[in-house]
């Protein structure tokens, strides 16, 4: 199971599906543009994590019904959202307390 | 390319082949068409960035089914390779990946070999007992020692060069005040 802290490229991922759900290619260039370039997800990578999301419940698989091409989309569980809360909530408290003894140091 | 592409998938286990093989086919597709357009060293970078990417996930795929998910969550390579403290050298991985894809080609060309042979296996004639006579007794035992002896220095000159032995001299923080 994906246990917290999450590793980057997965938050990344759940941070692309955060918005609206999405399918593969959109996901990574959605994790490329978010990151700045800095992480390029190959398809290995990318479809390994997703997997592991698919069977901790985070995420969820369907079939896209508005295009053409029938590809599979992927959404967020309630219990993925929350999840990725957890996280950013952590994640904000950790850069608070950085910011702080940053400070404290600099003075 | 695409062609090689459908060739590394078969290195990930069955199932996982058939739920997102076709789904990885169709989003390398999409981006190697955007990188084609931005020019040819773009697209060499993508190649690169996909096959080892796909070499990765394949071994993970295959010792996730190897170890059962529940034992595989033990070992997050992801995790570790997320760390600063603790990485894997590419060199490592890359040499990994290799010998799994070595080891799973010659388990399926093993295979076709022995389903395109008939069974003509020639009778087994009676066993005889091995007699070792008393020198190359000697000389093995000598080779035996040997590589249990150098075996040992290697690990000693590794854990020299880790500077492990220097960690009894690092004072704690209490006793340095």
């Amino acid at each position: 199971m994906e246990s917290l802290p999450l590793t980057e490229p997965v938050l990344l991922i759940l941070l692309s599906l955060a918005e609206h759900p999405r399918h593969g290619y959109s996901i990574l260039k959605d994790v490329e543009e978010v990151s700045d370039g800095r992480v390029m997800l190959s398809t290995g990578t990318l479809y390994g994590a997703l997997r592991r999301l698919l069977d901790d419940g985070w995420i969820e698989r369907f079939n896209e019904d508005d295009t053409t091409r029938g590809r599979q989309a992927y959404r967020l569980t309630p219990s993925g959202r929350r999840n990725l809360h957890h996280e950013v909530s952590r994640m904000k408290q950790l850069a608070k307390i950085a910011s702080l003894r940053v400070a404290r140091k600099e003075t | 390319m695409l062609l090689l592409y459908r060739c590394l998938l078969r290195l990930y286990p069955a199932a996982c082949r058939d739920t997102y093989g076709d789904e990885m086919i169709s989003v390398f597709r999409d981006a190697r068409d955007e990188k084609r357009a931005k020019g040819l060293p773009s697209l060499t970078g993508l190649y690169i960035h996909e096959l080892t990417g796909l070499l990765q996930g394949a071994l993970q795929e295959q010792l996730r089914t190897l170890l059962g998910s529940r034992r595989w969550t033990l070992f997050p390579l992801r995790r570790f390779n997320m760390r600063s403290e603790f990485r894997f050298p590419k060199s490592t991985t890359m040499l990994m990946v290799i010998i799994l894809a070595g080891v799973v080609l010659a388990i399926e060309k093993a295979k076709a070999i022995q389903a395109s042979l008939p069974n003509l296996n020639p009778p087994i004639g009676p066993i005889r007992p091995a007699t070792f006579t008393f020198f190359p007794t000697i000389a093995l035992m000598f080779l035996f020692f040997y590589v249990a002896g150098a075996i040992g220095w290697a690990i000693l000159f590794a854990l020299h060069r880790s500077g492990v032995h220097r960690l009894g001299d690092i004072d704690s923080p209490a006793q340095s005040k």
